[in-house]
């Protein structure tokens, strides 16, 4: 029978950069030492707790849950809330500490801990020598708290320890606070001490040589068996036996913290069931104008029913008050994920799929067998979002709304970052290390990828490094706030979790993410942002003002054959979800004619289907070319709806139950532990008894493989079908203001940006194709924003706003509005007019915004740098004349001497154009260099469809996009650009390796390939590429007709100039051109 | 046109003639030049420099290799590292740049005495040297053979270089660096057309002003030529016209205002760079007979003399000695740089060898006959310090030694032996005096080890208890002790890092029967180690 241990004070990695081992390694520690019980106590923070506690029930060992005090003296004191309020007294103290110190700082004094200490046990940590500063707040405390403090007794294997302990004992008896044996756990195990050396020195910013004293001796700070703890304090019984009194004092537990969800948004005379009941068969009434059918009343009553036993009724009111809200600020909203599954979320306007229409299931949302609160996530407009988030606070107050932490964790690149540096490993060798592995990887990196960069693998400091950062990654790093996750408590917040400064001013979040609240059973709703319905809201706005067309989400025609048509055609540039490259090549394969189309073709180009080769399968059988079977009978329920082949991460999940043999829960927990943590040994165990078992159920092997690997890509960017369903509405949605308003489509997304794939100069382009007129950006016509001028045809012109404008300011143009009444005349009168600098109208006149005064931008320029302020070294900061001299000023009395400023050629007015817009509508850069990549043998892009499959072409263009998709093996997609249209290019990755300087950082690409033709999808796979950037360069030279004639001699023709010399003239051109070009937007 | 320039107070007529020489890969040639010297056979890899700038780290400068590869200036590194991921990278150092190239300048001080590192570059670092070679290029067979000289020095030495003489360093500075040729040669009043077709960029102007003058149109330093200049100054400043002047000789521009007033000087070149001690001696003799005659002719002592030495591989040694007297012997001013050069001893070197050297007076005194008094200036040294260095000068340097302690748990790193010439480290005040030793063993706090270790713990054999008890009886050089008291273990885990397999040590203090305490440990832990833990003595209190 081993002695009653437990073990009081153990640091989890939440004590960040001290603790060295997760919560669940350090409760599995503890269950096999057959610990009597454990107390977690990190340095001031219990954002560790709830994992320890979700482990410790798991493994059934009984918790203490408490923080560890870190006084601003540097006293330190574990405290352990012995009932519910005492452990809201302690949140309240972390979070004084927290509010009052800068972010991932906790400050604290003993009048704090004696303010809020009543009912905890404490258990002061003495120092390395305990001297007088610690017997001082001993004492303090002890009198404030009698009999609730100890003193924590600790072997440490220092060649002092029993002088030490003897004094502490001494101190013991003077001040009669018992002593506490305890081991000061940072680690679970003896081995984890060269982890814990590597986490000193990054808190101490060096490397392990120069560590020295600042590491521990020894590894002896793990968790230790009761024997062990006897036999190294046989001097100490009773310190043994303390650990026992204070586990029997302390039963509060974090299951006490279960929700109670906030009552505000009800009526009195109404229990919230009842007033859910009421909103919802209203709702149903109005959303369904034609009658609700018997089926669509059952099942409103079947998720009514089950809310009711759930209980869940107050949270549904709840989320349905934020969207109510949203609404009547006339900000748009619409809920995503799960909660389309609800009739009821659709009925009271939370969401606007109709999920009767699409067959979806509520149980996915809600399940009876869950003990789980729902989770709702609404979308907002992103400019707008901040609106209502103010609300939130302001309705349930600061004490009671939070946004949830989001946990920062190592990843491949910053582990091996930061044990690099600590080994001393220079910084190109971290460098190309971090480099080695893709952005958000968490896979480690392997000594094979270090020997392919070409670092000795037999060198023992590297692999200790790569050992260790392996071992690294996963550990919480620091706590950041969640994007959108909000936290909704009954009583005051900081009374169920302490809360902390964020980075940004008056932001706080509380401790605990959103795996955290969910194991607690607590509230939340995520508040997030959507770029696209900012440009729904602002295209609604214009269509109103200028069409006279009042439109919402809800009232957008459905099934518009021309908007079905548009899309076949793969013509989306701009519209939601379907518009990248490998979005816009599928839909002429997938040919969508129905909403549910949309959800398909939303969902299937997404790493699940693809990594699970879903894809063709289910083209096939759309098309007709193959059978529509079923593996077996069971299925067709399942996939009936997707002729068979699943697409929607729950068609993989009712796989496992069905085929596999999974229960619902495990199917659930299945998904889980592919989404949060990929440790091969757990997903190993599920693959062995999802493929298993559907071989055992008479599934071939083959299929069962591939619906196991879907699984893997869903926990990726899975799309539940509701999910993809919220999305396929506004992708319809922008689809249908495309195709019938596309001049308020442009100005609406213009005035939206960024978002989504493409540049502005892109949607400009696209517009324009559709007929639009686009106006350049003026002074005397432009607001901030794109505005819309009629034309007097029934349609629009849309007006660049000075928004487009690189480097100014909202502010700016603002001004420019306010003072333009009867319009400027003069760069000098714009000058006293608004008031602004001189530097920044010269971005203004550099934009070429003066052509309605008569000035190009050469003379813009000029006049703006005569308005003094550039000379006297002031940079163009001079503020405007005083009023007074303004009217002498006003007329120009001012003479100077003529300058004859050579004029510009076109080619550079483009390139500047794009330099200060993004955009040029004057003319396509390439159009200018049409002629000598005719010479060339270079073909127009439009010329593509032409050309036979098969045949081999030359193109050049500017690149837009370079995409490398986790799931293309290391393709690059590559869309190239030129006057006459866009071309997409396909490079293997033989050939990216080869030509890698090329990929990476052309602006204008020559490429010689392939056609390859599916259907009307186009694609050219590259044979080899030239970088021909240098050729923009000669865009803005004035010799530019002379360079024509030299290149068609092929004098000179392609390369570069292979003269000595830093920079040649050709490299001075490809620097200088590839300055003005924007840069490509790369996607991984 | 005439003009009169100035030259370090020294007035000259006619015109002058300045050389540039643009070093458009400097930074990094050094690098390799340093990387040469340590490790005589370093790869072939693409090599560039970083430093932390907006965003994190940016690349100041890249070898050809990396060039070629897309790597270039102001690119964040990671940017670069995918383009060339075998990119080694170095940090920048541009206060070493700096004070090379003045090293470097000062070299060039055997083609002409007035030299100076260009302090405008092309980036934001200087990257060049300006040679005032007025009256100097006759020396070296006329201005393209100085010029060809030049540039398969600098070949030699590993340094890109580009070249250009003209009458202005403006005009030479242009060409240089923008001039098609490597290198050039401006005729006298050839400025304007040779800088005509150069980009405005080659007037050595700010880079704001060079941008706003290209966005007008005005992209070619012609194109400013014969333009009113009132409109221009209103705009840009008056930074254009006086550069523009500069350039063609419209103004006057000094190049080095530092440079010291050397009255008198000599020098003396060598076909083949010496490199004994013997011979240097021997040239500087030589060199300080040439200056004495002038001096005595002149009825001048020397009070402050210069001796440069220039190396084969582009470095200068610099020695100063001083005399107390006015001196023209020159026996006894070539004594003291015997001296300096003996002093310098085992150390000095003389590189690849020294090709020229330069004796200057940089102070003379009209001679007088009396002779001063010698008076005793002698720093008082610290008693024992000073017996300290008489000691090691005379038993020699590393035989007298200091105990420095190191931050380490591990005992035997714990101290150092430096030698004692080097005085008192900072890190030795930290030695814990006897008052601190007393004050932690009664409050708690590590206990004192012994003063002095075994050079090797030595083996003993020990009655213990099994796992983590004391030692009980042991046996040291055939000696049985029989311990009375104990204390420990104190626990020390190797240094895994260092990747020696050593084991967990657990060290006992020790008292034995006749009252003789020893520092014992138990190398390995029971249970945790497969081997059976074995018992080794360190160390004997005193």
């Amino acid at each position: 029978m081993s002695p009653f241990f437990a073990e009081l004070a153990i640091a989890t990695n939440f004590s960040f950069l001290r603790g060295a081992s997760h919560a669940e390694e350090l409760v599995m520690a503890a269950e096999a030492l057959e610990l009597s019980a454990i107390g977690i106590a990190d340095r001031n923070t219990l954002a560790g707790v709830v994992r320890v506690h979700a482990a410790a029930k798991e493994a059934g060992i009984r918790l203490l849950v408490g923080a560890r005090l870190v006084l601003q003296d540097g006293f330190e004191v574990i405290a352990y809330p012995q009932d519910r309020e005492a452990y809201g007294r302690l949140t309240k103290l972390l979070t004084l500490g927290n509010r009052r110190a800068p972010k991932g700082e906790c400050h604290l004094g003993m009048s704090d801990v004696l303010a809020y200490g009543e009912r905890h046990c404490f258990i002061a940590m003495p120092p390395a020598i305990p001297g007088k500063d610690f017997a001082g707040n001993l004492a303090l405390l002890a009198e404030a708290f009698p009999h609730s403090v100890w003193i924590g007794l600790a072997p440490l294997y220092r060649s002092d320890d029993k002088r030490r302990h003897a004094v502490l004992a001494r101190l013991s008896r003077e001040t009669s606070v018992p002593l506490v044996a305890t081991n000061d756990v940072f680690y679970h195990m003896p081995n984890r001490k060269p982890l814990h050396d590597v986490l000193t020195c990054i808190r101490e910013h060096c490397t392990l040589k120069e560590a020295g004293f600042r590491l521990s001796a020894n590894a002896e700070r793990h968790v230790k068996s009761g024997e062990e703890m006897a036999r190294l304090l046989a001097d100490w019984p009773e310190a043994l036996d303390a650990t026992q009194e204070i586990v029997n004092r302390c039963h509060f537990s974090l299951d006490e913290l279960r929700y109670e969800y906030p009552a505000d948004s009800f009526s009195e005379n109404e229990t919230p069931q009842e007033l859910l009941e009421r909103l919802t068969w209203e709702g149903a009434r109005e959303h369904f104008p034609g009658g609700i059918s018997s089926k669509l009343e059952k099942t409103i009553a079947h998720e009514l029913a089950i809310i009711e036993e759930k209980a869940y009724a107050p949270y549904f009111l709840t989320v349905h008050d934020i969207v109510r809200e949203a609404r009547r600020l006339n900000i748009l909203c619409q809920g995503r994920g799960s909660a389309a599954n609800s009739v009821v979320c659709f009925c009271l306007g939370i969401t606007s799929v109709n999920p009767v229409e699409v067959d979806l299931l509520f149980e996915r949302f809600v399940s009876k067998d869950r003990d789980e609160p729902p989770d709702i996530d609404v979308d907002f407009e992103h400019e707008r979002r901040e609106e209502v988030i103010q609300y939130i606070y302001e309705k349930y107050g600061r004490h009671r709304a939070g946004i949830a932490a989001t946990v920062i964790t190592y990843r491949s690149r910053s582990a091996i970052r930061d044990v690099g540096k600590v080994f001393g490993l220079s910084e190109d060798v971290v460098t190309a290390l971090s480099r080695s592995t893709w952005g958000w990887s968490s896979a480690g990196i392997s000594v094979e990828d270090a020997e392919e960069i070409g670092l000795d693998p037999e060198n023992p400091q590297l692999r200790m490094a790569l050992k260790l950062a392996s071992e690294l990654i996963g550990f919480p790093r620091h706590l950041s706030q969640h994007v959108g996750g909000f936290v909704i408590t009954k009583g005051p917040l900081e009374e169920v979790m302490p809360i902390q400064n964020a980075a940004m001013e008056d932001r706080t979040f509380v401790e605990w993410d959103k795996d955290d609240l969910d194991t607690l059973g607590i509230l939340k709703i995520d508040v997030l942002a959507l770029g696209m319905l900012t440009c729904i809201r602002r295209a609604f706005d214009l269509l109103d003002r200028h069409y006279g067309e009042r439109m919402t989400l809800a009232n957008v025609p459905p099934g518009d054959e021309k908007v079905y048509d548009m899309l076949c055609n793969a013509d989306a540039v701009g519209v939601f979800q379907v518009e990248s490259r490998a979005q816009m090549s599928m839909l002429p394969r997938l040919k969508p004619r129905c909403f549910y189309d949309l959800v398909v073709e939303v969902a299937i180009v997404r790493p699940g289907p693809i990594q699970g080769d879903m894809v063709h399968p289910y083209l096939r059988r759309r098309s007709g070319q193959e059978k529509v079977d079923y593996p077996k009978k069971e299925l067709e329920a399942v996939l009936k709806k997707t002729y068979g082949v699943p697409l929607f991460q729950e068609q993989a999940m009712k796989i496992a139950i069905v085929a596999a043999g999974f229960t619902p829960g495990e199917s659930d927990r299945l998904r889980r532990a592919m989404a949060t943590f990929r440790k091969s040994g757990t997903i190993g165990m599920y693959r062995e008894k999802f493929v298993g078992g559907m071989i055992e159920n008479g599934y071939e092997p083959d299929f069962a493989e591939r619906c196991f690997k879907q699984i893997e890509g869903f926990a990726d960017y899975g799309f539940p079908e509701s999910h993809a369903a919220a999305f396929a509405r506004l992708a319809y949605i922008s689809a249908w203001l495309k195709c019938h308003y596309p001049d308020v489509f442009c100005a609406a997304i213009l005035n939206s940006q960024p978002m989504g794939f493409y540049a502005p100069a892109q949607l400009v382009r696209d517009a324009r194709e559709h007929g639009v007129e686009i106006r350049p950006v003026d002074v005397n016509h432009s607001d901030w924003d794109c505005t819309l001028e009629e034309t007097g045809m029934g349609k629009c012109a849309v007006r660049l706003g000075i928004r487009q404008v690189k480097g100014v300011q909202e502010a700016t143009a603002v001004a420019i509005e306010r003072s333009r009444a009867g319009g400027f005349d003069s760069v000098r009168h714009f000058w006293l007019r608004t008031g602004l600098y001189p530097r920044i109208i010269e971005r203004l006149a550099d934009a070429d915004a003066f052509r309605s005064i008569g000035l190009d931008r050469r003379e813009a320029l000029w006049a703006v740098r005569g308005l003094g302020g550039y000379a006297s070294g002031q940079n163009g900061k001079m503020p405007a004349a005083l009023p007074l001299f303004a009217a002498l000023e006003e007329g120009g009395l001012q003479r100077e001497e003529e300058m004859a400023l050579p004029a510009m050629p076109p080619g550079e007015h483009v390139v500047l154009d794009y330099a200060t817009l993004r955009l040029s509508l004057k003319a396509h850069p390439i159009s200018f260099l049409r002629n000598r990549f005719a010479a060339g043998g270079v073909i127009p892009n439009a010329r593509l469809k032409d050309v036979e499959a098969g045949r081999r072409v030359s193109l050049a263009g500017l690149v837009l996009v370079r995409q490398r998709p986790g799931t293309a093996s290391g393709v690059i997609f590559a869309t190239l650009e030129d006057e006459t249209g866009i071309a997409n290019i396909i490079i293997w990755p033989k050939l990216y390796e080869k030509r890698r300087r090329i990929v990476l950082t052309s602006r204008l690409l020559f490429v010689r390939g392939r056609v390859q033709r599916e259907g009307i999808v186009i694609h050219v796979v590259a044979d080899d590429l030239e970088d021909w950037t240098q050729e923009l360069g000669l865009l803005s030279s004035e010799d530019f007709g002379e360079a024509v004639i030299a290149r068609a001699d092929g004098v000179k023709y392609p390369g570069h100039d292979p003269r000595d010399g830093n920079h040649s003239k050709e490299e001075q051109k490809r620097l200088r051109a590839a300055r003005f070009v924007p840069r490509s937007r790369d996607f991984h | 046109m005439m003009f009169l320039f100035c030259s370090d107070g020294v007035p000259m007529k006619g015109e002058r003639r300045i050389a540039s020489l643009w070093l458009p890969f400097w930074p990094i040639e050094r690098l390799y030049r340093d990387l040469v010297q340590r490790h005589p056979k370093i790869p072939e890899r693409p090599r560039a420099l970083a430093r932390p700038g907006a965003g994190g780290l940016r690349i100041t400068v890249c070898d050809r290799r990396a060039q070629a590869e897309g790597v270039e200036h102001g690119q964040l590194v990671p940017d670069a590292m995918a383009l060339c991921p075998l990119l080694e990278l170095h940090p920048a150092d541009s206060e070493g740049d700096r004070k090379a190239l003045a090293r470097l300048a000062r070299w060039c001080g055997h083609y002409t005495p007035w030299t100076a590192a260009d302090p405008i570059g092309r980036g934001g670092e200087p990257d060049g040297i300006l040679l005032d070679i007025t009256g100097c290029a006759h020396l070296f067979g006329g201005e393209e053979e100085l010029l060809s000289i030049l540039h398969r020095r600098f070949s030699e030495l590993g340094l890109t270089v580009r070249c250009a003489i003209a009458s202005t360093p403006g005009a030479a500075w242009a060409v240089a660096r923008y001039s098609r040729n490597t290198l050039s040669i401006v005729p006298l009043g050839g400025e304007a057309d040779a800088l005509r077709e150069l980009p405005v960029a080659a007037l050595r102007l700010d880079r704001a002003v060079v941008d706003g003058l290209v966005r007008l149109g005005l992209k070619r330093a012609g194109d400013l030529y014969g333009k009113p200049r009132a409109p221009i100054t209103a705009r840009f400043g008056a930074e254009v016209a006086r550069r523009l002047d500069e350039a063609l000789g419209f103004e006057p521009e000094p190049i080095s205002p530092n440079l010291p007033h050397v009255p008198y000087r000599a020098s003396l070149s060598f076909p083949e760079g010496l490199t004994q001690l013997l011979h240097i001696e021997e040239a500087v003799r030589r060199i300080a007979d040439d200056l004495c005659e002038v001096l005595q002719r002149e009825q001048q002592g020397a009070r402050q003399l210069e001796l440069l030495l220039f190396r084969v591989d582009g470095d200068v040694t610099q020695l100063r000695a001083g005399t107390g007297r006015p001196s023209h012997e020159a026996a006894h001013l070539a004594r003291l740089f015997r001296e300096k050069l003996a002093q310098a001893g085992d150390d000095f070197d003389a590189g690849f060898g020294i090709e020229a050297i330069t004796l200057a007076c940089l102070a003379v005194e009209p001679l007088s006959p009396m002779q001063d008094g010698f008076d005793g200036n002698e720093t008082r040294l610290h008693d024992l310090e000073r017996f300290l260095d008489r000691l090691s000068n005379r038993i020699g340097q590393d035989r007298v030694l200091r105990l420095e302690p190191r931050a380490s748990h591990i005992p035997e790193r714990a101290v150092a032996d430096v030698p004692s010439l080097r005085g008192m480290t900072p890190a030795m005040r930290s030695w814990p005096t006897h008052r601190d030793v007393h004050r932690a063993s009664m409050l708690g706090g590590s206990l004192p080890r012994p003063l002095r270790l075994l050079p090797l713990p030595e083996p003993v054999d020990v009655v213990a208890e099994v796992p983590e008890g004391p030692p009980r009886i042991f046996r040291w050089r055939r000696i049985a002790h029989k311990v009375t008291r104990t204390e420990g273990p104190e626990r020390i885990a190797p240094e895994w890092w260092r990747g020696d397999r050593q084991h967990t040590r657990d060290y006992y203090r020790v008292e034995d029967s006749e009252g003789c305490r020893f520092w014992l440990y138990r190398d390995g832990l029971y249970y945790r180690n497969k081997e059976a833990p074995r018992w080794f003595l360190h160390g004997v209190f005193e």
